[in-house]
């Protein structure tokens, strides 16, 4: 399969400090990537990156190809969508508002979103399960219910890679477990590459085909889930001791307090 | 059913159209001096002509333009700053105008300067000055607070008004309609040669903020989303500083800060029409137009002869309608 993002010694600083040091990746068509690593190890950065909201200072980076830097903003929301952990929202459009401002990269300044835009940006709400929330205000829906509507958002731009930062920490059980439910099918599609940081470890496990671990700015470990959920690997990215057992076919992690 | 946003904003537009023309017939018939326009034109009286063609026809065009310049900014500020409260004059740039514009007039500094008035530039830099100001002492890593960004606008006002009383005091006392204007705001102008002026700069700056609603929409999504949907967010800051600076300085150079018609007029439309600000931000224009003419029709004969200076009425409603809001919204966080 082909390497839809390519990545060679992205380097990206905050005001001097260097966050992102050093990362090579690559990224194929179709599967889905899950980036682990403790908090404040670039990954919210890395993903900004790769999504073409900070622009790298030194190191290339290529989408199918092409340098991201050489493609205008607009084609690159087109073709890559992302969506924050925890979307603010402070003016109260309605739901199906929000989820038209996903084919802003297709409209002129002052063009209007027309049928066809409206059809897409329903079907993406249909995808999520929430076309009966589309004249709801988005300030009095659930936090699930919000970041499904980011989720029809992404989906309306039509764009081939999804890159999510943490988009379940903050739900409740059931929409985290529909969240991933609406990711693994739409990966399963086949038109779909996504890349989502996580911490939720047992997601990593059943959803991601492939998992990077991201520590002090540098890709500290990459591979299946079975190669990755290691005691020493999980250890060293955490900064904790973390047992990792395995009983009746299921991984189970554990962190030793 | 959805109703598709482009008919939403026609319907809206021609309304509001025939809501300011049938404000501006009234606005026209009404006055001290009781003749109506066409007898003034047919009768070939030389003192209502100029009554009608050299004040009440271009107040009127003063305070379309006045009205919908600031209604546009007190919207697209609001944009910006994420903050349904945000306007010229709460935020300041009211006052910094004012201030900027008394400064260059009564240090006798005031004459064309490449053909720009040297009155309408250092309106334009105080103003621009101040959005900075706000916004830089608002923002908290990278969003906007809402309570830093009132107080950064009341300190604003306090400094302002101050050092306008102050030179006020210092000034000739034989100007004292002159000394209200810069407190509270007057449309008391004569001929056209104002009114093209402040339309001269009040266009451009509409016509660039016009042009950015669909990224307003966008911005109210986040920095980062509104980057990964296309918006270069920086470059759309700075217009929207530059574009609100350029046309609300250039009406309040000349008419002084007029409050609240920036704040209300875009809180009513999002009562009615919703939040998108592609209807939002056009409409702004109509209904503030509207709105100033009416406070100024009103301004001129409540107590005519007597004009009282048009802030007072558009402060009076403004209180009245923050008030109203207030008491209905009780249980609920406004901001």
């Amino acid at each position: 399969m082909k390497n839809i993002i390519e990545g060679k010694d992205i380097r990206f600083s905050y005001d001097g400090t260097e966050v992102i040091k050093g990362v090579d990746i690559s990224i194929s068509q179709g599967r889905m990537i899950g980036l682990l690593g403790a908090n404040g190890v670039g990954k919210s950065t890395l993903l900004k990156i790769l999504c073409g909201i900070l622009n790298i200072k030194s190191g290339k980076l290529f989408f199918e190809e092409k340098e991201l830097r050489h493609i205008s903003n607009r084609d690159t929301a087109k073709r890559i969508a992302y969506i924050p952990q925890n979307s603010t929202f402070d003016f109260p459009f309605t739901v199906s508002e929000v989820v038209n401002m996903g084919r802003a990269p297709y409209l002129g300044r002052f063009e209007f979103e027309n049928e066809k835009d409206m059809q897409i940006s329903f079907q993406a709400m249909q995808k999520v399960g929430i076309e009966h929330l589309k004249d709801r205000l988005i300030t009095e829906i659930s936090g699930g219910e919000r970041q499904l509507t980011s989720i029809a958002r992404a989906l309306a731009q039509e764009p081939e890679i999804m890159i999510l930062d943490e988009p379940v920490t903050f739900l409740d059980l059931k929409h985290k477990s529909k969240i991933m439910e609406i990711l693994n099918n739409l990966k399963n599609q086949k038109t779909l590459t996504i890349i989502s940081a996580t911490h939720d470890i047992y997601a990593s496990l059943y959803y991601f085909d492939e998992i990077i671990v991201l520590k002090d700015g540098i890709i500290f470990a990459e591979g299946s889930s079975d190669e990755i959920l290691r005691e020493d690997i999980l250890s060293s990215a955490y900064g904790i001791k973390v047992n990792v057992r395995k009983e009746h076919g299921r991984t189970f992690v554990i962190p030793s307090v | 059913m959805t109703v598709n946003p482009k008919n939403k904003l026609l319907v809206s537009l021609i309304s509001l159209f025939i809501l300011w023309v049938l404000i501006a017939l009234i606005s026209i018939f009404v006055g001290t001096y009781d003749i109506n326009p066409l007898q003034a034109l047919l009768s070939g009286d030389e003192l209502s002509k100029t009554i009608y063609f050299k004040i009440r026809i271009p107040r009127i065009i003063m305070a379309t333009i006045a009205g919908g310049t600031l209604a546009i900014a007190g919207a697209a500020l609001q944009a910006l700053f994420r903050n349904p409260l945000a306007s010229p004059f709460t935020l300041g740039i009211s006052g910094g105008a004012s201030l900027g514009a008394l400064v260059v007039i009564r240090s006798g500094l005031a004459h064309g300067l490449l053909g720009f008035s040297t009155v309408s530039i250092s309106a334009f830099v105080f103003s621009i000055i101040t959005i900075f100001f706000v916004y830089s002492i608002s923002k908290v890593r990278g969003v906007v607070a809402t309570g830093r960004l009132l107080l950064a606008g009341v300190v604003a006002n306090f400094v302002y008004s101050a050092l306008i009383l102050f030179m006020q005091f210092f000034s000739d006392f034989t100007q004292p309609l002159h000394t209200m204007r810069w407190i509270m705001g007057s449309l008391d102008i004569v001929g056209f040669d104002t009114v093209w002026k402040t339309a001269l700069f009040a266009t451009p700056g509409c016509v660039i903020l016009l042009s950015l609603t669909k990224d307003m929409n966008l911005l109210s999504l986040g920095n980062d989303v509104a980057a990964s949907l296309g918006v270069d967010v920086e470059r759309m800051e700075k217009k929207i500083y530059f574009a609100t600076s350029l046309a609300a300085s250039a009406v309040i150079s000349v008419t002084g800060p007029i409050g609240f018609v920036g704040l209300i007029t875009p809180h009513i439309l999002r009562m009615i029409l919703g939040v998108d600000n592609r209807i939002i931000v056009p409409c702004s224009f109509l209904l503030g137009a509207s709105f100033l003419t009416a406070t100024d029709t009103i301004s001129r004969t409540i107590l005519s002869p007597i004009e009282i200076p048009v802030g007072i009425i558009t402060a009076s409603f403004g209180g009245a309608f923050f008030l109203w809001l207030l008491m209905k919204t009780k249980k609920e966080v406004i901001v």
